[in-house]
């Protein structure tokens, strides 16, 4: 596969990105904020591709999906027919209460069969196989029986979804648990669709050290790093910078994301 | 004895709504000291959307004031749906109700400026009307046509300055005092092809407008209006500027 | 028809004859603009984590008072009721 890597599309970007045109592997917009407005975004389907990323379908409500929403989300992915869809490992709803955070999961085989049965439904509803974010961890729950990645491997084994691997969440949650970021080495190679990169901001939590997945900075010497040992042991992937936080000017964005191309060919090239 | 993924999302909602503590226990610290990261990024990401919903009230209110006005709202009404475009419809009555806002009485007008803006900056492209599409009908049919208001047209009246309490707001307005005793405004706010906007109404536009809501005809709308009311004009601004819906 | 109804058709359909430049007014006009930014996103608040160990500040104690372009907004009403 090619070392294609893109960007995020952010509202304060949209005029020049529509301008200028500039090169990029694809162009990645969040379902939620396109639900109705977005004739400028399908303007760029000519020049660009699309991955849409899904920040709200909380895919870990033990009651199930919101059938509103995601009617709202198939409508526009019929209208973008993007390259990619995704959303999260992790729930943001329950009750008719909306928490605005992608919250961890127990995993347990409860909460497998419960994101297995939601991703199932996403996928009929859509009519495609999405893909599943590895998130950013905070805490843990002692009684979880299955690693992330265990967990991961068996929902892509149970759903038939493909997994976004994002190399800065391993770096976030493996720091912030205390856990081995080389465990995400044994997920199911052959699934995984995307990968994301992203900078964290790094804080001081009563004398601990905690990362914080802000998006909000160049992605870190470490990150990097990590990124490079998973292109070795899984090849290339379409590759997208998050900036999310005091987004930088686009030609930053674009440079990140030239870096990545270039990181993910040099080593698919050592590796061929 | 685990508990119950059904139980621990109860008790997670529960902390994250300001509710009880849940009994749960993270595998590295005390629990409490990591849901609380959680909380504070609700209650901060709630919060910014708001600000971004509400631009204007927090210029006039401040950073600081309007972060403890929405963490209070935020407090008694999260969002019962993910898209954050639509959160906060019940903001405007809430600053209403709020002692805190006592001191400054136009806060609400203010609030229901920005939301009918949020509204009409999302509202669908299509169904306005233009003075073509009525070209081919006989003029003496035309005093009877419903016209109704586009989407997202919506009428903001107010006894407050509005529109220069809005333009003192703008990020680099001058310093200058607004009166607000200057008398109040009739604003008109729909969407444009690449924005929202609201422009000014006489007394007669306005009502004129809002007979059209309500669904009379031209005829009887123009019933509604003063004896200086422009018809003819009115009419034209108002296909301009795309505030009509095609008729059905 | 009656004498009202003649004038308010030929109101009505004089606006619609009106040169093109007088109908594209409204796009001329004085517009008071606004753009939206979505609000939608997958990262976590860089501040979640700051001061974990202190209270999460849900007192509604009022201790601030506006700061903002309410001080320039002056004269009529400045209280409800």
């Amino acid at each position: 596969m090619d070392p294609v890597a893109g960007i995020g599309l952010r509202a304060p970007h949209l005029a020049e990105i529509a301008r200028e045109r500039p090169a990029t592997g694809f162009l990645e917009i969040h379902a939620e904020n396109h639900l109705e407005r977005s004739e400028a975004v399908e303007a760029l389907r000519v020049d660009y591709a699309f991955s849409v990323h899904a920040v709200g379908l909380s895919l870990g409500s033990v009651d199930g999906l919101d059938e509103a929403h995601l009617a709202r989300v198939a409508a526009l992915v019929k209208r973008l027919e993007p390259a990619l869809v995704s959303d999260h490992l992790s729930w943001s709803t329950f009750g008719s209460r909306y928490f605005n955070d992608l919250l961890p999961l127990p995993y347990t085989e409860e909460a497998l069969a419960v994101v297995v049965r939601n991703v199932q439904r996403l996928q009929e509803a859509l009519g495609r196989q999405v893909s599943i974010e590895n998130p950013s961890c905070y805490l843990g729950f002692a009684q979880s029986t299955l690693s992330e990645p265990e967990f991961l491997a068996e929902l892509v084994r149970q759903s038939g979804c493909g997994l976004l691997l994002d190399v800065n969440n391993i770096a976030v949650t493996a720091h912030n648990l205390r856990l081995d970021a080389r465990d995400w080495l044994d997920l199911p190679g052959q699934s995984i669709t995307q990968y994301h990169l992203a900078g964290h901001a790094v804080n001081d939590a009563d004398g601990e050290t905690i990362l914080i997945d802000d998006h909000g900075s160049r992605v870190s010497d470490g990150v990097w790093a990590l990124f490079a040992d998973v292109v070795d042991r899984f090849g290339c992937r379409p590759t997208l910078v998050e900036w999310d936080t005091d987004l930088p000017a686009l030609s930053v964005l674009l440079e990140e994301a030239a870096r990545a191309a270039s990181v993910g060919g040099r080593r698919a090239a050592r590796a061929a | 004895m685990p508990l119950a993924l059904r139980d621990l999302q109860k008790a997670f909602a529960a902390h994250l709504s300001g509710e009880d503590q849940p009994a749960l226990v993270a595998e590295i610290l005390p629990a409490a000291q990591r849901l609380r990261i959680h909380r504070h990024h609700m209650l901060d990401s709630l919060g910014s959307a708001l600000a971004a919903t509400f631009p204007t009230v927090q210029a006039v209110v401040g950073a600081d004031f309007f972060r403890r006005l929405a963490r209070a709202f935020i407090g008694q009404s999260l969002p019962s749906q993910p898209v954050l475009a639509e959160y906060g419809a019940g903001f405007p009555a809430f600053v209403a109700g709020h002692h805190a806002a006592r001191d400054l009485p136009y806060l609400a007008d203010v609030a229901r400026l920005d939301w009918a803006l949020n509204l009409a900056f999302h509202a669908p492209a299509d169904g306005r009307l233009a003075a073509a599409d009525l070209a081919a009908l006989p003029a003496d049919e035309l005093p009877s046509l419903r016209l109704g208001l586009a989407p997202g047209t919506v009428l903001v009246a107010s006894p407050y300055p509005l529109d220069r309490i809005w333009a003192a707001s703008q990020p680099g307005a001058a310093a200058d005092p607004v009166d607000l005793a200057a008398g109040g405004v009739r604003l008109l706010v729909l969407r444009r092809p690449d924005d929202a906007a609201f422009v000014a109404l006489s007394a007669g536009e306005a009502a004129f407008i809002a007979g059209l809501g309500e669904g009379l005809s031209l005829e009887e709308a123009a019933g509604r209006a003063d004896t200086g009311f422009d018809l003819s004009a009115c009419f034209a601004r108002l296909l301009g500027l795309g505030a009509l819906a095609a008729a059905q | 028809m009656t004498t009202t109804r003649i004038a308010i058709a030929s109101a009505l359909a004089a606006a619609l004859v009106l040169p093109a430049a007088t109908q594209a007014q409204g796009n001329m006009e004085r517009c008071y603009g606004v753009a939206k930014a979505g609000k939608n996103d997958c990262q976590t608040a860089k501040s979640s984590c700051a001061g974990t160990s202190k209270s999460d500040s849900q007192t509604d104690a009022w201790i601030s008072v506006p700061k903002g372009v309410c001080d320039k907004l002056v004269g009529g009403k400045t209280t409800a009721g």
